[in-house]
């Protein structure tokens, strides 16, 4: 079979940016935008998942004993430190000479380590900064320690957590397409064409495309932001405005 | 108490960026030993050339005329190519400011253009492309010549004689293929791995793809960039198929080969040396005759073994030439 080349390949150079992006054509077919923004939202909503189910638990429970307040911040931020692109572009011959492929663990777990930081960060600070009156007055009503941390401690910091989480999943989105520069597709093709090519339009399409996605990220943790807290807690958090994320 | 252990917290989380400030400035400064390097370079190079002067079996004077600012393009055979024309032009007695490497054909044509630059060296299937990139692509340099010369006047500058040296696309398949020209992949289902460029080149996808030049179907396409990750690609199966250059030291290193294009699909991309008219006029026939005996000098395998010492065995691009150089006795 001949090979499905993606139609962006043979984007001419002098297409205007609205005649290329409204175009049927751009948007279907194997590497058109649908099949590439499914890519980058696949990829990026797991590597936020695991990112958040890894580092909220770990975080809540050493910001609940107080431990390891200055090391473990420090590690996580340290973390940050190496360029995402760095550490995936490391991963990708080690991926490969296991017969793994370029995709998907070198880009994934590049994206889970910058989706860590935070919401690891968050999560920590929001358990730690519960008001000590409301953790006494909740053992003084006979709570265990899991329940301090559970029913109070965990729903008092559920908004700043999810804001670490709305953070962690717009810079994931944000960092996704270097992926297109490691041998995978999703929205950084654009990006990555248009550089080949001298295209100016495809790298300004790549650009409105991710900036569009992040931006529509943003909007949706707003939401679930509203719709996870329980309305005493978004009162409260009304309440104590340096608080609102 | 609180405030001092947030005092203490404070200075713990400052310390990566009082690391990370160290390391700028070690990179900071590995920057300048690399702008001296380049000095105390046109230094020693002042003194041979004087030496050079009474040695020269020309026994021409010393050349007098424009310093030439030279340039290479920002990758690693480019950047010996450039230090062994400087180097061997100091050695001559020219006045050469080899400046640091920077871009790629396009700054390199724009500097020669606007007057930044004096001397470039380029590969000429490449400066078709970017000066005429509507001319059909030829395997035969005098033909690529003919095209691009007067393109090269057209912006004030002169396309010297070309070298025997050729760093082409190459086809890469791993050593245990069956194939042994590009028109034996036809039928293998093979996946190719190349460069973004690759799908809307004639001389690359499109014209492997063309049922008149070479009518393969490809399994798939994988978009790599260009460098090692070809080698790793290829190595692990992912692709069957890369387009390389000719002179990758990888190629042998790994054990690949490259497929002869029997169809005559890429453009010959020997090296050469472009010059503004204005300083060649200035120093006259001697420079071109310099510039033109080092180019027939250099060879495929040349830049072949120069990129294995850069590329896999680390050594500095300077260094390579002056060895290279030397071992020539230009030096």
């Amino acid at each position: 079979m001949a090979v499905a080349l993606p139609e962006q390949t043979a984007v001419p150079r002098d297409i205007g940016f609205f005649e290329w992006f409204f175009d049927a054509d751009t948007w279907t077919g194997s590497g058109g935008i649908i099949e590439s923004l499914i890519d980058t939202v696949l990829l990026c909503a797991a590597a936020t998942a695991v990112a958040a189910l890894f580092a909220v638990p770990i975080a809540a429970v050493l910001a609940h004993y107080r431990k390891a307040q200055v090391t473990s911040t420090w590690l996580v931020s340290l973390s940050r430190a190496v360029p995402t692109f760095a550490i995936a572009a490391l991963l990708v011959p080690w991926s490969l000479r296991r017969g793994w492929g370029f995709e998907p663990w070198p880009i994934f777990i590049a994206l889970f380590l910058l989706a860590v930081v935070p919401i690891y960060l968050n999560t920590y600070v929001a358990i730690r900064e519960v008001p000590e009156e409301s953790v006494d007055a909740a053992r003084a009503l006979g709570y265990g320690e899991s329940a301090v941390l559970g029913r109070i401690e965990f729903a008092m910091g559920a908004s700043l957590i999810l804001a670490g989480v709305r953070v962690a999943a717009i810079q994931v989105v944000a960092t996704e397409p270097i992926r297109a520069f490691l041998g995978g597709d999703g929205l950084g093709r654009y990006v990555r064409d248009g550089f080949g090519q001298n295209n100016t339009t495809l790298v300004v399409g790549g650009i409105v495309l991710i900036g569009g996605l992040a931006a529509i990220t943003g909007l949706l943790f707003v939401f679930l932001e509203r719709l996870v807290l329980p309305t005493g807690v978004r009162r409260l958090v009304r309440h104590q405005g340096e608080r609102q994320p | 108490m609180t405030t001092h252990s947030k005092r203490r917290t404070v200075a713990k989380l400052l310390a990566p960026l009082v690391v990370f400030g160290l390391v700028a400035a070690a990179c900071g400064s590995d920057d300048d030993s690399g702008d001296s390097g380049a000095e105390s370079g046109s230094d020693t190079t002042e003194a041979s050339g004087s030496e050079s002067t009474g040695t020269e079996a020309t026994d021409a004077p010393a050349p007098d005329g424009p310093t030439i600012r030279l340039r290479g393009q920002d990758f690693s055979e480019a950047i010996t190519i450039a230090e062994v024309y400087g180097q061997y032009l100091e050695a001559k007695g020219y006045d050469v400011d080899i400046l640091t490497p920077a871009g790629f054909r396009t700054e390199a044509i724009d500097g020669l253009t606007n007057g930044d630059l004096d001397l470039i060296v380029d590969y000429i299937g490449g400066s078709q492309a970017a000066l005429a990139p509507d001319a059909p692509p030829s395997a035969d340099p005098d033909e690529i010549v003919a095209v691009i010369g007067p393109a090269y006047d057209e912006i004030g500058a002169t396309l010297l004689d070309y070298s025997p040296a050729v760093d082409g696309d190459a086809f890469v398949v791993r050593g245990d293929s069956e194939a042994t020209t590009i028109s034996d992949v036809a039928g293998l289902d093979y996946v190719l791995g190349a460069s973004s460029q690759c799908p809307e080149r004639p001389q690359c996808l499109i014209g492997l793809e063309d049922p008149e030049i070479y009518g393969i179907t490809f399994a798939d396409f994988v978009t790599l960039e260009f460098g090692p990750l070809l080698g790793e690609a290829l190595a692990s199966n992912e692709v069957d198929a890369v387009i390389w250059n000719t002179t990758a030291p990888q190629i042998t290193e790994q054990g690949f080969k490259v497929l002869e294009d029997d169809q005559g699909l890429f453009p010959a991309q020997n090296i050469a040396p472009i010059i503004t008219t204005e300083v060649l006029g200035a120093y006259g026939d001697q420079l071109a005759a310099d510039l033109d005996a080092l180019s027939a000098m250099i060879t495929t395998d040349d830049l072949l073994a120069w990129n294995t010492q850069t590329d896999i065995e680390l050594r500095e691009s300077d260094a390579v030439a002056t060895e290279w150089l030397q071992s020539k006795g230009l030096l």
